[in-house]
């Protein structure tokens, strides 16, 4: 197997210089003003993962379904390339990316909030993990979208169950069905893990993360054709 | 010699629509270039997504398990559709190159098949711009050099000369007769009739997603036409005293308002016919010639130009 998509998908995004400094500069711009505000750090570290697992879940759907429609998509997978490996490269290039467009921005964050070079290192490992996810949960939202408008929704719809479920808006009651989903919920380690920062608690879900960042692309690659064959389907305008 | 892809009763149908493709029979070979023809909404382009796989038909089968992987493991399809997009900020030689590598050649080959078709079409000095510059045209090369770079066995093309200037259009037609002598078969649909005369060795009419007839270009045209000129004259005024004689090898199809003949001696019988026509007190207000071609044959077949369909 080669890197050929992975590859591909690296030389495209650093070749787009303008978007690639606007999507370092826009979270920056975003995070700037939480870490010099006195927030309480709950409350930052939500809008920080929000802004983080959103980043990751649209920049892996709306590109997508672009493709498709455009027939590039298509194109692509009438070369013999198998969708999984296509879906899955793709992914993993896109999340490289992402994580290095928000590392200023998680720097700033984590500066703010009183992290040390170690912890912010850590949290970096964390944050890829989380967009490893962010990403291919993208993928599955993109093949249910027929439009770049259904996908905008639905991704921020999809991103925004599973950080609830993650316990990112609210700290679930302890032996509640909340807190139970928030027990396997793929962004609690994320949000905990910027919120630790602070000293305010400990950072948890590491299990939870690691289990999704392996089972979410097997599942992915199992579902490769259908999730292939409705992207395709967009071009049709389905 | 087997078929690469043969359809048979394929018919497809959009949603709960009429049928987009009907009942259509196809097959292509090993050496051979096939043409699909017809106005647009015919069901052309429908008929090639279902030879590709794009699209899985609503009744009928295609057999596509001669053109599958190749012995040497590059893709034995090469697809040129109507898109025109691409990684727009990538060089046309990155775009090309990756579709080659993604069709099974190695790094080298496919920079080697590469440059070879940049410069066969007239490409090379595009060749490292980014896509975003190119000229439409350009971009339609770019995607015949994706489908073609690889040496497919089975080439599918969707108006391959569509935005070619003559002399990349003449060099787009030399490639494709050397990859039929090659052996890979081609199955393409193009308005560029002239194009399709000169490389086709069949030639499918069809219409309202059937096919009409199906031939040899050449045997299509005499079995329809012969090899006769028609001349459509429309008159203002009908003749008030008996026509003379029209001259030798002239045929009356219909007389009125609209008087057609047909004749073997081709537009030099035009004089004696504007002269018969005007001698007997006719005033001829248009004079259309039709001369034996496929689009007159599709005319004469279905009773209609080759013009637009209002069906999808």
């Amino acid at each position: 197997m080669t890197l050929l998509v992975a590859e591909l998908e690296l030389r495209t995004a650093l070749a787009r210089r303008r978007l690639f400094l606007l999507n370092v500069s826009v979270p920056l711009l975003l995070v700037i003003p939480i870490a010099l505000s006195a927030a309480p750090p709950f409350h930052a570290a939500a809008v920080y993962t929000v802004l983080f697992v959103l980043f990751g879940t649209f920049g892996s759907a709306i590109p997508l379904v672009r493709d498709a429609e455009a027939g590039l998509l298509e194109r692509i997978l009438l070369t013999g390339l198998h969708p999984a490996d296509y879906l899955l490269q793709r992914s993993g290039a896109g999340t490289l990316v992402d994580a290095l467009q928000l590392c200023p921005a998680l720097v700033v964050a984590a500066g703010g909030m009183g992290g040390s070079p170690a912890s912010i290192a850590g949290l970096w490992l964390t944050l890829t993990t989380s967009l490893w996810i962010a990403n291919l949960v993208g993928v599955i939202v993109a093949s249910v979208a027929r439009s770049l408008a259904e996908t905008a929704l639905f991704s921020a719809v999809t991103a925004l169950m599973i950080l609830h479920a993650s316990g990112v808006f609210r700290t679930p009651a302890s032996g509640s069905v909340g807190a139970t989903l928030q027990g396997v919920a793929p962004f609690r380690a994320l949000h905990e893990g910027i919120l630790s920062l602070s000293g305010g608690a400990l950072a948890g879900g590491s299990t939870a993360l690691l289990c999704w960042a392996f089972g979410l692309p097997v599942a992915t690659a199992l579902l490769a054709r259908g999730l292939a064959s409705a992207l395709r389907a967009v071009e049709r305008g389905r | 010699m087997t078929a690469l892809v043969r359809a048979r009763g394929v018919s497809y149908r959009y949603g709960s629509g009429a049928l987009s493709v009907s009942d259509v029979d196809l097959e292509v070979r090993p050496g051979e270039i096939v043409a699909v023809i017809g106005p647009n909404g015919a069901g052309k382009s429908t008929l090639l997504r279902l030879m590709t796989g794009r699209l899985p038909p609503s009744q009928g089968t295609v057999d596509r398990s001669a053109a599958r992987i190749g012995p040497d493991g590059t893709a034995t399809l090469g697809y040129g559709g109507e898109e025109t997009a691409h990684f727009e900020p990538l060089s046309g030689f990155q775009n090309a190159r990756f579709f080659a590598r993604a069709s099974g050649l190695g790094r080298r080959a496919a920079a080697a098949a590469v440059t070879e078709h940049f410069e066969l079409l007239g490409l090379t000095e595009q060749a490292t711009e980014p896509v975003s510059t190119y000229s439409y045209g350009n971009r339609r090369k770019l995607l015949l050099i994706e489908a073609l770079a690889h040496r497919p066995l089975f080439i599918v093309l969707d108006e391959p000369t569509a935005g070619f200037d003559a002399t990349s259009r003449d060099a787009a037609g030399r490639l494709l007769d050397r990859r039929r002598q090659e052996g890979a078969g081609i199955l393409m649909v193009s308005h560029d009739l002239d194009l399709v005369m000169e490389l086709a060795d069949r030639i499918t009419f069809l219409h309202r997603g059937t096919v009409v007839t199906a031939a040899r270009p050449h045997e299509l045209l005499a079995e329809v036409i012969g090899p006769t000129t028609r001349f459509e004259i429309s008159l203002d005024e009908r003749p008030t005293r008996t026509i003379g004689s029209f001259g030798p090898d002239v045929t009356i199809v219909r007389e009125g308002d609209e008087v057609v003949l047909d004749t073997s001696r081709g537009q030099a019988a035009l004089s004696d016919i504007c002269t018969a026509l005007v001698s007997a007190g006719a005033r001829i207000s248009r004079i259309a010639v039709r001369e034996a071609g496929l689009a007159e044959a599709f005319r004469r077949i279905t009773g209609e130009d080759l013009t637009d369909e209002s069906r999808t």
